[in-house]
């Protein structure tokens, strides 16, 4: 026999979405203003180089000019294969913000912000103790233009998603940042971030559910009453009547499909494959609703432990990035785990391909362009040169399909150029503007 | 142009009932009309006669029923009443007993079915929640904050030096640290924990400021969850750290403040700087200003979380001087489901906690149920039938497959209950009836549900006589929310539970910032709970009227001549050569009873007319700007307000108004003593008619008191609104004799406030039977939208 929960577990979590979708109403302005997201996925501790990049740059789906064939995909990158149309990688993009605070803590707290922390009293493995950034992350700045405009602004402006994101606030686990000193918490939670999603449906829901029963009690309360005391419990009965009309017109004003999750799934280290996939389904169902056009998507945390004991690798992933790349079973650990963050980001990528731009053309994944990204180039070496920046989909104006490749260049010009994408122009420098030189990188 | 404070003057005298009054009661002359006309048809009171036996009663206008008399009336004679004299009878008629008001107003007084007011509501979600996860500490005399000192940066016990108890947080510890015989400068941390206790209900801002790692939790379930102050990451420049959280008053929240002077992170000192060290814990309560969380509003005991509800909630119906629940509103029912909501959604997040039932129990469900059963059965504060428990359990358990969504359900259902908003429904058998008793002490005494106690009581069957109640009562008000509630009822007695805002000319009156206001308040509140809870001996009414002392810090002090250190504490200071007289000369009433540059004899005189001494004041015939002092400047006061009031239209009221305000001469607007105002000495010479008796007159202050003190008119006021406070029903409807009966128990008992409750609850506990003849017919399950019959 199957149980409803397992049922739910086969089903990948939730119904599905896109049956629905065609009640939503289109959107104001149609292709001509064709709407563009942004899901910023992190996972930590590095990668594992030589099994992660590609050889050479070049196109992934037709030979390249000198004649070899296309780019091969190295095994990290494998899941994300069925994309390789729509997939950039770009090597030669570093970190190089300097200061206080250890690698992983500039590794995390720099990555989206291009900005020095602030001096503080968290004192790292390595270097002078910091405390939060100095500066917003480029996802904050994406969203407060997309806010400022009224064709482009959401119910929530951005979203941030986490998956077993250790219960402390530090430099070591948050990576966006609204402004100086204001960092941003992700919501690892899927059941609390169900109810930011949907709190008010499913409060109507529950109301609406009791109401049967309500009625039942009034009636049968009342009926012991003196003739004095009925009159304010039939007022009472009235106003819960007019309430249930106001809850169903409610409803049929509200026609956002609502993803059914998995119940009771604990925050476990264990439970990590089913909190990616629960995160996962909201997130599309709220990039489809369109309640924001920014998220992030943040995986653990700087110094990420996860132990992924379902790929057979029971040593937490820290630990392992530290060891040397001559430690071969270490490596092959590594690169199975990073093959796993691969594999839940080709399934964020398939859920937007399989769904059908809501109002518009194509796909969703046409319209969201996909950033999955590091603290770290490398854990052992802790080095912050040769992030890897990975993008699947479409719709910020970038040449996918193939690998580029920089000579070192600072992230801040290609964090300008995830804004330029978004027609925010006028940003000509973010962060340390030291680092922006000659402005957005060209990725078209 | 009318001054704002004339205004509230005006507001105050038009909210005046007018069923009697100091105004001479001349007949209407529609009486005689009717008795003339129609009485011989109509009847007495116009209940009817066996020729008409419809009693006269409508709900048309004056102005429709007197065309009505005009074109019909009487039969035999329509010509008989017409024009001038058919409004004259028209408005007797329908001011008498016609229209709904009049009816409404006729009505025999009698226990309603009320729903809960807004203050029972929130108490009783609130000990609903708390009842599953422990009892409040008990009320002692300790305050402060349990401190616990530690080496190193974090709070290993192995490294704890000592703890002490800090009456408050507001430390230096200079670059050396605390003690550097036993810390190291650079490296100690400290948490200290215990209750913070509020007396205001409302939102109130936390403030931490330290150089350092600090974190603040306030009533967090097992310290669970996001701090509501979290600067564990210091960076760059920011010592100031801010949260707000919404609290009850009247009972203890846990609370816990952790600070580090370290760095964090990975355990490595090497980095570390001997630097400057400080940490204040400071708060701005409802009506309150920033200040250091004061010794009082902390205790060392740990408490329980309480869930708070934060949906907001339209003002409750105080027309006739007391909160209660006698209408419900479509915004109403609009809060109470969103509250039922919002509590629903937090026992489901809590559940395991509070039915202690762990995440993996294989009967996780079966117990979630027999939660849900208890839930229901202490909202509805009676034993659950099994019909009503097949509704609001049972099925929310049958048709949801997933065991937290049939909790929540469940829990919504309760709250949504006629059963839990509504007190107290017929009982259906005599069993029922302790419960329904152990329920009116419970939202009498505490604005809430039974406690254990209570509930152990009911089941047992000994609630059944006025001495078990006495005795469960006595033990009731030990308990912080009762003296909660008494000392809002004070307040509202005061007429000062809004917090008026006060604002004093600065040329006349420099220094009266708004931290001298609310320093005041706080003084009012230390007379009010040494009266309501002195360290010995009966809290007694008249000591309200009689101290002597004014509680002062080091802020109020200079302003009454007294020397104290700036950073004093509150502590009685007997003030002017015991020219004081408790409430009547507190300084925080007569600031509120004053204008910004003068006193306002006819405030204070309304005040003690009205609220102390309990008569009716009809509103004045037209709205009167008071005379501004500039155009009188040879004028005192008193003079000033006598030349205005002089007009006879006027001293129909102001001749018992003005001279028990002009015993109170002798403060000025900020409530210090005088002997002058302007040039010429105060006369300071008062007077009073009592409903019995012959007038008396008194000199000042301390003459005032002594008479208010021993006047029954003042204890038949006091006892009546302390009884409509605590019972939130009429207490005509236990009998015209109620009062009178109270009154003289409260004089046998020495004035002894708690023993009024006592005593009112001995009768209140056991409503009147409702009269006979009113059969319980079955509710109509429709109910058409049309009201005409």
């Amino acid at each position: 026999m199957i149980t409803r929960r397992e049922l739910l577990r086969g089903l990948g979590v939730g119904t599905a979405v896109a049956p629905f979708l065609g009640n939503l109403p289109s959107l104001a302005g149609g292709a001509a203003t064709a709407r563009q997201r942004l899901v910023i996925v992190f996972t930590p501790d590095g990668t594992v180089r030589d099994n992660f990049w590609p050889t050479a740059a070049g196109s992934f789906t037709a030979p390249s000019e000198d004649g070899s064939g296309p780019v091969a995909l190295r095994p990290i990158l494998e899941p994300l294969a069925p994309f390789k149309d729509r997939l950039l990688t770009l090597k030669g993009i570093g970190n190089k913000i300097l200061g206080d605070g250890d690698g992983h803590m500039r590794g995390i707290g720099c990555l989206l912000t291009g900005v020095e922390l602030f001096p503080g009293n968290i004192q790292g493995g390595s270097d002078t103790p910091a405390g939060w950034s100095s500066g917003p992350s480029i996802d904050q700045e994406i969203a407060r233009f997309l806010q400022g405009r009224p064709e482009t602004a959401t119910r929530f402006g951005s979203l941030e998603f986490g998956v077993l994101v250790p219960d402390r606030a530090d430099t070591w686990t948050r990576m966006v940042y609204t402004g100086p000193n204001k960092p941003v918490a992700p919501i690892d939670d899927p059941y609390q971030m169900f109810t930011k999603l949907y709190g008010r449906a499913k409060n109507r829901e529950s109301l609406q559910s009791v109401l049967d029963e309500l009625h039942e009690d009034l009636a049968r309360v009342a009926a012991a009453l003196p003739a004095e005391d009925r009159r304010i419990l039939e007022d009472h009965a009235g106003l819960v009547r007019d309430f249930e009309r106001d809850l169903a017109r409610d409803e049929e004003i509200a026609s956002h499909p609502v993803p059914m999750l998995e119940p009771g799934v604990l925050e476990q280290n264990d439970r990590m494959p089913a909190i990616s996939r629960m995160q996962i389904e909201l997130l599309v169902a709220a990039l489809a609703a369109d309640f924001t056009r920014v998220a992030t998507l943040q995986y653990t945390n700087s110094v990420g432990q996860p132990h992924m004991k379902w790929l057979g690798v029971d040593e937490g992933q820290h630990d392992l990035s530290h060891e040397p790349n001559s430690n071969a079973d270490a490596q092959e650990k590594l690169t199975k785990i990073n093959t796993w963050y691969a594999g839940e980001v080709a399934h964020l990528a398939a859920k937007l391909a399989a769904t059908p731009e809501p109002g518009g053309d194509g796909s969703m994944l046409d319209h969201t362009t996909i950033l999955w990204t590091n603290e770290l180039g490398e854990g052992n070496s802790h080095t912050r040169e040769d992030i890897p920046w990975v993008m699947i989909g479409g719709g910020l104006g970038f040449r996918s399909g193939r690998a580029v490749e920089f000579p070192s260049v600072p992230h801040n010009r290609f964090l300008l150029s995830l804004a330029h994408g978004f027609g925010h122009t006028g940003l000509d420098r973010f962060g340390n503007p030291d680092f922006c030189g000659d402005g957005p990188l060209s990725l078209g | 142009m009318v001054s704002p404070k004339a205004r509230v003057l005006l507001q105050i005298l038009a909210a005046a009932v007018l069923s009697a009054g100091v105004v001479g009661a001349d007949e209407h002359p529609g009486a005689a009309i009717y008795r003339e006309h129609c009485l011989r048809c109509h009847g007495e009171q116009g209940k009817g006669t066996d020729e008409v036996p419809a009693p006269l009663v409508g709900d048309r206008s004056v102005d429709q029923l007197a065309g009505y008399v005009h074109d019909t009336m009487p039969e035999d004679d329509p010509t008989a009443v017409t024009g001038e004299a058919a409004r004259l009878v028209s408005e007797w008629i329908h001011a008498g007993f016609y229209s709904a008001l009049a009816r409404e107003r006729n009505r025999p007084a009698r226990v309603d079915l009320a729903r809960l007011t807004v203050r029972q509501h929130k108490n009783a979600i609130a000990d609903l929640v708390a009842g599953f996860r422990g009892e409040q500490p008990p009320v002692t005399a300790e305050r402060g904050l349990r401190g616990e000192y530690f080496q190193g940066r974090d709070f290993n016990g192995q490294r704890r030096v000592f703890e002490r108890i800090d009456g408050t947080v507001n430390f230096d510890f200079g670059v050396e640290g605390p003690d550097p015989e036993r810390f190291e400068p650079g490296r100690f941390a400290i948490r200290w924990h215990g209750s913070v206790v509020p007396t205001e209900t409302g939102v109130h801002e936390f403030i931490v400021r330290t150089e350092h790692a600090v974190r603040l939790l306030v009533n967090h379930p097992d310290w669970d969850g996001p701090p509501l102050i979290d600067a564990w990451v210091k960076s760059g420049d920011d010592t100031e750290y801010r949260g707000t959280i919404h609290l009850l008053g009247g009972r203890a929240y846990p609370l816990r403040l952790e600070f580090s002077k370290a760095s964090q992170g990975v355990d490595n000192p090497v980095h570390e700087r001997p630097r400057h060290a400080s940490i204040e814990l400071l708060w701005r309560p409802p009506h309150g200003v920033v200040e250091t969380v004061p010794e009082r509003a902390l205790i060392p005991a740990r408490s329980p979380a309480t869930f708070v509800v934060t949906s907001p909630f339209p003002p409750d119906d105080r027309s006739i001087g007391y909160e209660r629940g006698s209408t419900v509103s479509k915004e109403w029912l609009s809060s109470v489901e969103a509250a039922a909501a919002e509590t629903a959604a937090w026992v489901r997040s809590q559940a395991g906690r509070l039915a202690g039932v762990k995440p993996d129990a294989p009967d996780r469900g079966e117990q979630f149920r027999v939660f849900a059963a208890a839930f229901a059965e202490r909202a509805f504060r009676r034993p659950l039938d099994p019909q009503v428990r097949a509704l609001i359990v049972d099925r929310p358990f049958a048709e949801t497959p997933d065991v937290d969504s049939a909790l929540e359900r469940s829990v919504l259902l309760t709250l949504s209950s006629p059963r839990f908003l509504f007190r107290e429904p017929p009982a259906s058998s005599p069993e029922i009836l302790p419960w329904d008793t152990a329920a009116r002490l419970a939202f009498a005494v505490w604005d809430s549900l039974p406690d254990a106690a209570l509930r152990d009581a009911a089941a047992g069957g000994r609630l059944s006589t006025p001495d078990e109640v006495a005795k469960q009562v006595r033990r009731m008000l030990a308990d912080r929310r009762a003296r909660g509630k008494l000392r809002e009822f004070l307040l509202a007695w005061l007429r000062v539970e809004q917090a008026p805002e006060i604002a004093k000319d600065p040329s006349r009156y420099p220094g009266i910032s708004p931290e001298v206001v609310a320093d005041l308040r706080t003084s009012l509140g230390f007379l009010l709970d040494e009266c309501l809870a002195p360290a010995e001996g009966p809290a007694d009414f008249r000591r309200l009227f009689q101290t002597e002392e004014v509680w002062l810090n080091g802020r109020l002090a200079p302003l009454f001549g007294v020397d104290l250190p700036a950073e004093a504490g509150f502590r009685p200071v007997r003030l002017d050569d015991g020219a004081r007289a408790g409430v009547l000369t507190h300084p925080y009433m007569m600031s509120v009873l004053s204008y910004g540059a003068a006193t306002s004899p006819i405030h204070r005189g309304v005040f003690l007319f009205r609220g102390v001494l309990g008569n009716v004041l009809k509103p004045p015939a037209e709205a009167v700007a008071p005379l501004a002092p500039d155009l009188h400047p040879g004028l005192s006061t008193r003079d000033r307000v006598t030349l205005q009031t002089s007009p006879v239209s006027c001293q129909v009221c102001h001749a018992a108004i003005n001279p028990l305000g002009f015993a109170l001469e002798g403060f000025d607007a900020v409530g210090r003593r005088r002997d002058t105002d302007g040039s010429a000495p105060v006369d300071v010479s008062g007077s009073y008619i009592p409903r019995e008796g012959a007038a008396v007159s008194f000199r000042g202050a301390r003459e005032l008191a002594a008479f208010v003190a021993s006047s029954r008119d003042a204890e038949e006021a006091f006892l009546q609104a302390l009884f409509h406070a605590e019972v939130r029903q009429p207490a005509r409807a236990w009998g015209g004799e109620t009062l009178e009966n109270l009154r003289q128990a409260f004089v046998t008992n020495g004035h002894d406030i708690r023993a009024a409750v006592v005593d009112i609850m001995k009768v209140a506990a056991f409503p009147p039977v409702p009269s006979e003849g009113e059969p319980a017919t079955p509710a109509t399950e429709e109910r058409s939208d049309d009201h005409t019959p």
